[in-house]
């Protein structure tokens, strides 16, 4: 599994690198499909907590930090450069001085200073308020208590100090799309949302509600020589099959795939060769929650581990468009483990392990569940008939997506199954399972391990790159061993593209979200877009 | 009483489905639920899976005969709601008149103002899903066209000789409806009711589809038709077979309800197909 | 004809009342939220404080009689609220898809008239023939048609196997990509217009005057022509008005499976993730509609027939 990940992300890069010695070509138009929804909700991207909106973010504005996603890491993106203070909390950014907004206001620490109190702002009740939350004192300011947010420094135009909570890695939070920066001389506020302004590669052309969003390139766009492209069309489809029949017909030139349609391209031999593929931060799981009786001995929970045969669900009914889990952490964390064996398909060892733990003739319990095919009720289905033959009866309690964060977060559940976030931060991924953590935060299997703890609060004051991960690897390990959910896979993303389309990277977080100023289209591609 | 081709169609086709639902323990020939090997999954039709396999592995046709029970419950359980509202409902605003009429009248346009998918939707997120919400969920809705004709009959049987005879020896309101009004309009009802049950099935699948059907992993039509859409390229007939299950299901109990209709009173006419 | 017209409008009002509280109670007991459906996609850890800043934002907190009365009275003064996803006013969202949802129900309803009516009408000519029986019996299969199901069926053949039209979506809002959603939402509205027209046409034919006609010696075509069009027609226009306001709540499936962007996958959007000022305001609007259709149709009827006024 692992050498076909690098080898994708080998592929990408040399679709990138290889590109050089080609001569990226300019010009042409990108028509590009979002994945997700049905409509943009709004154009503000600070103010969207959607995910459809990170596209538009994607090509019209920028944040302090960026995702790189070869070297797999937040990068400075509006700085040039940083000094870090010797606790590691204060950091002085030297801003780009060649930084323009699309309406010629160019970028100053104003700006910034501007767009983080707007985000913060009580009043307006923005996703992005919790990433701001790392800086000092902005719990107060969000909180309505301070008029400032006493961690924001300006010393010049171009010189920014921001005090952090801790010695955190700020770029996870500062790279988001709901922390964007906006010019702060725009008076009218409300016309974000209609007209955004940014510093993106991309300036913003028009919206076709329901359908589309048209960019076009930025003559004044920071980084010499790009973007490559005139033009992008950023076209809605949330349909998987819709996507499907647009790429066939040549009428997308990107098209995130779907488990039935990734086996679909796989076998032919026109379309298997474009196909780019990555390990995305999100971590599948059945959550057990320790007040329901059974789930108290980790035994039971062990056994349900060992009872399921999960790389045959895998394969089958996911379609092999995700990894098996062997862990928390996922393949394409730095601290993911890559020695540690994953829960085995031993049904004996399942009915043993129940047996030792006073459940020889098994139990019953319910699986709260949304109808989502890849981390829902089918799912339970397809383990149903598995834990029967070791005694153990397992119904689903199907509910609406909109309902099942409220189940789980409320702990109004024996058993759930959902996707969860488990990267890029390790740190923050593991977060999680700190006993302190609340069960309504993200604690959803309420995990109390004081080993763990220790480990994690070891983690946290390291400052050692690869001192930290080995720390977080050894607290993902004890989660593992613990078994508070039964692990099922890592989300593997896949995008298929034509072969016209140059520079698409392998992005973990979201595969669906590429630097738009590093792709360019070749010779090849259609006369319409070329 | 004559009764058409049309009629013993819709009966021949009611009575498979009920013989399914009944016979499916005896005659399916694997478990509907826990004969789900992955390995199988997606197979085409052949000698051992009659309509194919579906995602999970599971026999199509097995299922469909289950999904029969499903189908059964919903269309029959919301039916008997749906009639026990409105003839209640419209037999006493029909004998009673006055305010309570008034009252009923009201209820009834708003009922059928909003359109019953939608009204179905609505109590379907308000319950969750699953069967009892469903059968909850389908009786509430479709009772107001029984209702306006459990009215209008019972205003029209109210004029009758026998009826009034039964006023002036002092019978009570209830006896004279339960004893005198209703037996003498259980024909259009029963018409109504056998239409309705073709609706409630479709709206069964319809609510299915928008992810708020029953419970699985036990089959009904509706979610096996729905599950089997993301594989429309890969497995064609694990939706083709539910599709056409429901489909004949509605055509007999229409047919049956058509045919009723025509041999009771060939005049009568309801704007509800 | 002027009292009448008041007559059945106010009628209307109390309707359009009581059908505004009901969804107000049924939505304000509904599970989940819209602040919590943010983090349904998985893509995200929940984040209580979002959620309680957007619960707190979007008034959820205040109590269920604060709530209602502001819902009222924004509502008494045609102010159908703010969408929590969009933050923009409901009004305009639901304008924004009215267009795609008329285009839809207008071509549903094209087509059901131009192959209804004339099939209804042959098959009342010939009674008992096999035009008539075929037709009869497709009209009342086409009643019986799960219509996702057809739908997906039309979408495998002329999509994914033909490849001769568009499968999903909007498009550029083109002909080609209204086909498809038009024919599977006009299968019930034609079955019900053949069957309507072939009765209409019979009752007609059997009538008094029809006769009188016949032994005044007008030929059988001059008879069609002149008083069955006329007679039938009226109830045609009937059933295809009422057809017509209610083909848009009917939408809602057909919306979903085609990702055609009207009203109807609004609403169901909109309830998925709990955006309950758009849930309220869709459903007002399709109910809005039916009425006003409803009674435009009772009036004309009214003016075509006086003897409805006292009833």
């Amino acid at each position: 599994m692992l050498k076909r990940l690098t080898l994708a992300a080998m592929l990408s890069l040399g679709v990138a690198t290889g590109a050089l010695a080609a001569g990226e070509r300019h010009g042409g138009t990108l028509v590009f499909t979002a994945p997700y929804g049905s409509s943009f909700a709004t154009l503000d991207v600070q103010a969207s907590p959607n995910t459809q909106e990170e596209f538009i973010a994607q090509a019209i504005h920028r944040a302090l930090y960026s995702w790189d996603s070869i070297q797999n890491k937040p990068v400075l993106e509006l700085a040039r450069s940083e000094d870090v203070s010797e606790d590691g909390t204060v950091h002085t950014y030297h801003l780009r001085d060649n930084a323009i907004f699309h309406n010629g206001k160019p970028l100053t620490a104003d700006d910034i200073i501007y767009s983080y109190r707007r985000i913060a702002n009580p009043k307006n009740a923005f996703p992005g308020a919790s990433y701001i939350a790392v800086i000092k004192g902005a719990d107060d300011f969000i909180a309505g208590k301070a008029k400032e947010i006493s961690g924001l420094k300006k010393i010049d135009d171009h010189t920014l100090e921001i005090t952090f909570v801790g010695p955190i890695n700020p770029g996870f939070s500062l790279m988001q799309n709901t922390t964007v920066i906006y010019p702060s001389d725009v008076k009218d506020e409300s016309s974000f949302a209609k007209t955004p302004v940014g510093l993106g590669a991309f300036v913003f052309k028009e919206h076709v509600p329901g359908s589309q969003v048209v960019v076009e390139k930025f003559d004044r766009y920071y980084e010499e020589g790009k973007p490559y492209l005139d033009r992008i069309n950023i076209t809605l489809m949330g349909e998987d099959a819709a996507r499907d029949i647009a790429f066939r017909n040549k009428e997308i030139d990107v098209s995130i795939l779907g488990p039935t349609q990734y086996q679909a391209y796989q076998g032919e031999d026109a379309l298997k060769d474009y196909l780019l593929e990555v390990a995305e931060v999100y971590t599948r799981t059945i959550g057990f929650n320790p007040s329901f009786e059974p789930f108290k001995d980790k035994r039971v929970r062990q056994a349900i581990n060992y009872a399921i045969n999960t790389p045959l669900i895998v394969e089958r009914l996911v379609k092999n468009k995700a990894y098996p889990a062997s862990g928390w952490l996922p393949l394409s964390s730095p601290a993911f483990d890559k020695d540690k064996a994953p829960y085995a398909f031993d049904p004996d060892k399942a009915k043993a392990l129940l047996a030792e733990a006073g459940y020889a003739d098994g139990f019953e319990f319910e699986v709260t569940a949304s109808p989502n095919e890849s981390w829902g009720v089918p799912i339970v289905e397809a383990i149903l008939p598995m834990l029967k033959k070791v005694g153990i009866t397992v119904k689903p309690k199907p509910v609406e997506s909109s309902a099942l964060g409220d189940a789980v977060t409320s702990g109004n559940f024996s058993a759930y199954i959902w996707s969860i976030p488990s990267g890029p931060d390790p740190l923050n991924a593991l977060r999680c399972f700190l006993s302190t953590t609340p069960q309504s935060a993200c604690n959803y299997s309420s995990y109390a391990n004081p080993e763990f703890d220790t480990l994690f609060r070891a983690a946290e004051q390291e400052r050692d790159p690869t001192r930290q991960s080995d720390l977080l690897r050894q607290a993902n390990n004890i989660v593992q061993d613990d078994a508070p959910v039964w692990f099922f896979n890592y989300n593997k993303a896949v995008m298929a593209y034509q072969p016209w389309i140059h520079g698409l990277v392998p992005n973990a977080t979201e595969l669906a979200v590429q630097p738009y100023d590093e792709i360019w289209i070749d010779e090849t591609a259609p006369d319409a877009r070329r | 009483m004559r009764l058409g081709f049309n009629f013993w169609l819709g009966a021949t086709l009611t009575v498979l489905v009920i013989f399914a639902g009944i016979l499916a323990h005896w005659i399916a020939p694997f478990d509907p639920v826990l004969d789900a090997d992955l390995m199988n999954s997606e197979l085409p039709p052949d000698a051992t899976f009659w309509f194919g396999t579906d995602g999970q592995g599971r026999d199509v046709f097995t299922r469909i005969l289950y999904g029969a029970q499903i189908s059964l419950t919903v269309g029959i359980v919301s039916q008997v709601i749906n009639s026990i509202i409105g003839v209640t409902l419209g037999m006493t605003a029909g004998y009673w008149g006055g305010w309570w009429d008034d009252l009923v009248n009201g209820l009834t346009n708003v009922m059928l103002a909003i359109p019953s998918l939608i009204f179905a939707l609505a109590v379907m997120a308000v319950l969750g899903p699953g069967l009892p919400s469903l059968l909850i969920a389908l009786g509430l809705t479709n009772w107001s066209w029984t209702c306006r004709i459990a009215r209008s009959s019972t205003l029209s049987l109210k004029s009758q000789g026998y009826v009034q005879a039964a006023q002036t020896l002092g019978y009570g309101d209830l006896r004279i409806m339960f004893t005198q009004i209703l037996p003498n309009m259980m024909g259009p009802i029963l018409v109504m009711a056998t239409l309705g049950m073709g609706s409630a099935v479709l709206a069964e699948a319809a609510l299915s589809f928008l992810g708020l059907g029953i419970q699985p992993p036990f089959p009904s039509w509706g979610s096996m038709l729905t599950d089997a859409r993301q594989l429309i390229q890969l497995a064609p007939w694990a939706a083709l077979f539910p599709g056409l299950a429901i489909f004949l299901s509605v055509l007999g109990f229409n047919l049956l309800g058509d045919g009723l209709r025509d041999s009771l009173d060939p005049h009568m006419r309801t704007r509800k197909p | 004809m002027l009292r009448f017209t008041l007559r059945r409008i106010l009628q209307v009002a109390p309707t359009v009342v009581v059908v505004a509280l009901l969804i107000f109670v049924i939505f304000s007991v509904v599970p989940g939220t819209f602040a919590v459906s943010l983090f349904a996609d998985g893509k995200r850890a929940a984040d209580p404080q979002l959620i309680a800043r957007l619960n707190e934002e979007f008034g959820l907190n205040k109590p269920l009689m604060e709530r209602f009365v502001t819902y009222v009275t924004d509502l008494a003064r045609f102010d159908l609220g703010t969408s929590f996803r969009t933050r923009q006013p409901v009004v305009d969202l639901i304008s924004d898809r009215m267009g795609a949802s008329l285009q839809l129900s207008v071509a549903a309803m094209v087509f059901a008239i131009v192959v209804g009516v004339p099939l209804g009408f042959l098959a009342a000519l010939r009674p008992g023939s096999i035009l008539d029986t075929t037709t009869m019996i497709g009209a009342i299969s086409g009643l019986s048609l799960p219509d996702f199901w057809f739908g997906l069926l039309l979408m495998y053949l002329f999509a994914l196997q033909l490849n001769w039209l568009p499968s999903f979506g909007y498009g550029d809002g083109s002909l080609r990509n209204l086909i498809l959603p038009a024919v599977t939402l006009g299968v019930a509205p034609l079955a019900l217009l053949a069957r309507t027209t072939r009765a209409g046409v019979l009752d007609v034919l059997n009538a008094d005057f029809i006769r009188t006609a016949h032994s005044k010696g007008m030929s059988e075509a001059k008879v069609v022509r002149w008083h069955v069009s006329r007679n039938a027609l009226v109830l045609i226009v009937t059933t295809v008005g009422l057809q017509f306001g209610s083909l848009i709540g009917q939408a809602v499936v057909i919306e979903k499976l085609f990702a055609w962007p009207g009203i109807g996958s609004l609403l169901v959007d909109s309830v998925a993730i709990r955006d309950i000022p758009v849930v309220q305001g869709t459903i007002l609007v399709i109910v809005l509609w039916f009425l006003i259709i409803n009674t435009a149709v009772d009036l004309v009827y009214a003016a075509i027939d006086p003897r409805i006024k006292q009833e």
